[in-house]
C-alpha cells in the first residue's frame, strides 16, 4: 500500500519533470537564452524546404514561394533599422513619413536583391561556422559552397525583445548597408533625398531581373 | 608543345621551391612574422568559440570601413563601366550561354581549376614577399600536385584530398601588405574595377603567369584570357544583372564593392 503510494509519486514527479522539460524545449525556442547561429539556422532551414518543396516547384508557383520566403525574411532582419543605417546622417533629416516610405522602399530593393539568388538555388550547402556574442550583438559565420567554391557570408545581429535580428550581411566581405550608403550617397549629393525616393520607386517598377 | 609547357611548369615549381627553402632558412624575422598569421587564422576559423578575446574587442569597429576611394578619373571611368556593361549584355552574356548549353558545369568547374592553377606561382610569390612562408610553400605543393596528379590543374586534389587550401594573394595585395594604398580607382575596358596599386599588381603578377613565362604568342594570351572570361561568366550568370539592377548608381555600388572586397582580401578575413 505505502509502496505502490511511493511509485505514484516518484510517477508524478518525472511526469511533472518531463512536462517542464518539454515546455523549456518548445516554448523556450523564441526565449532570450537562445543562440544566434540556432536561430538563424532554424531560419534558413525553414526557407531552404520551401525552395526544395516538391509541391512548390515550377515557375508557375514562383509567386507563392516568393511569399512564403519573404514572410520568413521578414521575420529575419530588422529593415526599419536597416534602412536607417544605410541613409547614414540623412536619416535625422527625414520627417516620420518619410522614414516609413522610405523603410518600406529600401525593404522592397532589398527583397528583390537576394529574392532573385534565392530563385537560383540548385542545393547549394550553407555551412554554419562560428559565432561571436557580446551583450546583445552577436556575429554569425556562414558560407555557401556554391559550384564548387565556398562563398562567406557573415551576419550582424541585435538582440531585439528577446529576438536576435539581422541589420546587416557581409558576402565576400562586402557589406550590404555599406554598399547601398555608398550608392545612395551618389545620387543624394546630386539629386537628394526626393530624388532617391524617385529613383528607387522606378527602379522597383521595373521587371525583376532576368535569370 | 605539351611536352615543353610540362618541362616549364617543373622548372618553375623546382625554383619555386629552392627560393621558398632559402627564404625560410634565411628570414627568422619572416618566418616568425609568417607564423602569427596562421595561428591567428586558426583562432578564428574553427569550433565555434565565442571567447576570441582580439576579434570581440574589434569587430564593431572592424566592420565598416570609412575610407572611399577618390576617383579623379571619373567621367572616363563612367565611360568604361557603360562599354563593359554593353559588352556584357551584347556579347560576354550571349556567348557565355551558348558556352553553358554545350558544356557541362563540372566541365566548367575544372575550366575555372585550370585557371587558378595557373596563377598558383603568382600566389606562391606573394606570400612569400608577405612573409608567409608556410602559406607560400603550400602553395608549391599545390601547384606541382595540382598540374600533375590533378592533371593540368584540371581538379583541385590537393584540396579535396590533402586539405590543401588556396591563399588568394596578389600583388597587388602585396603591396598594400606593406602600406600602399589603392590611390585612385581605375574602371578599365575590358577588365573591370580596378585601382592604381591594383592595376600596377596585375601587371606584376603577369610576369609569373605560365601564359607570359611561356611567351605564347598575343593571340594565345588573348584567346586564354578570353576564354577565362566566357567561362567565369558562364558560372556566374545572372549575378552581375541582379547586382547591378537592384543598385540605383550602378557604378558607385561596383566601385564600392570592389573596394571592400579588396580591403578584405587585404586583410585576410
Amino acid at each position: 500500500m505505502r509502496k505502490s503510494m511511493l511509485q505514484s509519486i516518484i510517477l508524478l514527479v518525472v511526469l511533472l519533470l518531463t512536462v517542464s522539460v518539454f515546455t523549456i524545449a518548445t516554448g523556450g525556442s523564441a526565449s532570450a537564452t537562445e543562440k544566434p547561429m540556432d536561430q538563424l539556422q532554424v531560419a534558413v532551414d525553414d526557407i531552404l524546404k520551401i525552395l526544395q518543396s516538391a509541391e512548390l516547384k515550377g515557375p508557375e508557383k514562383k509567386d507563392e514561394r516568393h511569399q512564403l520566403v519573404l514572410n520568413i525574411v521578414a521575420d529575419m532582419f530588422d529593415f526599419r533599422e536597416m534602412a536607417r543605417s544605410s541613409l547614414g546622417q540623412s536619416w535625422n533629416t527625414l520627417t516620420p513619413e518619410e522614414k516609413d516610405t522610405f523603410v518600406g522602399l529600401f525593404t522592397t530593393l532589398v527583397e528583390q536583391r537576394y529574392i532573385g539568388k534565392i530563385d537560383s538555388y540548385n542545393n547549394q550547402k550553407v555551412v554554419y561556422k562560428k559565432q561571436l556574442v557580446k551583450g546583445d550583438k552577436a556575429m554569425v559565420y556562414t558560407a555557401i559552397i556554391d559550384k564548387d567554391l565556398e562563398i562567406p557570408i557573415v551576419y550582424r545581429l541585435e538582440k531585439n525583445k528577446g529576438k536576435w535580428l539581422i541589420n546587416d550581411l557581409k558576402i565576400e566581405n562586402v557589406s550590404l548597408i555599406v554598399n547601398y550608403r555608398r550608392d545612395f550617397d551618389s545620387i543624394i549629393r546630386k539629386e537628394q533625398f526626393a530624388g532617391l525616393v524617385e529613383k528607387i520607386s522606378k527602379q522597383l517598377e521595373k521587371p525583376e531581373a532576368s535569370n | 608543345m605539351k611536352r615543353s609547357f610540362i618541362l616549364q611548369a617543373g622548372c618553375i615549381v623546382s625554383l619555386l621551391i629552392t627560393t621558398s627553402h632559402v627564404w625560410a632558412g634565411d628570414a627568422a624575422d619572416f618566418s616568425a612574422a609568417a607564423e602569427t598569421v596562421p595561428l591567428f587564422v586558426q583562432a578564428a576559423g574553427a569550433d565555434g568559440s565565442e571567447d576570441d578575446a582580439w576579434e570581440e574587442e574589434n569587430w564593431e569597429n572592424e566592420w565598416e570601413s570609412t575610407d572611399t576611394i577618390a576617383d579623379p578619373l571619373e567621367p572616363l571611368n563612367r565611360f568604361f563601366f557603360h562599354f563593359n556593361d554593353k559588352l556584357y549584355y551584347w556579347v560576354l552574356k550571349p556567348v557565355a550561354r551558348v558556352y553553358a548549353g554545350f558544356f557541362a558545369e563540372e566541365l566548367q568547374i575544372s575550366i575555372r581549376n585550370f585557371y587558378d592553377n595557373l596563377r598558383a606561382p603568382a600566389r606562391a610569390v606573394n606570400c612569400l614577399l608577405q612573409g608567409r612562408v608556410r602559406d607560400s610553400s603550400e602553395e608549391v605543393v599545390r601547384f606541382a600536385l595540382n598540374s600533375t596528379v590533378g592533371i593540368i590543374g584540371l581538379g583541385d586534389f590537393a584540396r579535396d584530398v590533402l586539405d590543401l587550401h588556396s591563399s588568394d594573394e596578389d600583388f597587388g595585395q602585396t603591396l598594400a601588405h606593406y602600406g600602399a594604398g589603392g590611390l585612385f580607382y581605375i574602371n578599365w575596358p575590358f577588365l573591370g574595377p580596378s585601382n592604381f596599386r591594383d592595376s600596377l599588381g596585375m601587371f606584376g603578377d603577369a610576369f609569373v603567369h605560365p601564359i607570359i613565362l611561356l611567351d605564347a604568342g598575343w593571340e594565345v594570351t588573348i584567346g586564354a584570357w578570353t576564354l577565362e572570361r566566357v567561362n567565369y561568366t558562364a558560372l556566374t550568370l545572372g549575378d552581375y544583372e541582379l547586382f547591378t539592377e537592384t543598385a540605383l548608381d550602378p557604378y558607385a555600388a561596383v566601385k564600392d564593392a570592389y573596394q571592400q572586397y579588396r580591403k578584405g582580401l587585404i586583410e585576410n578575413q
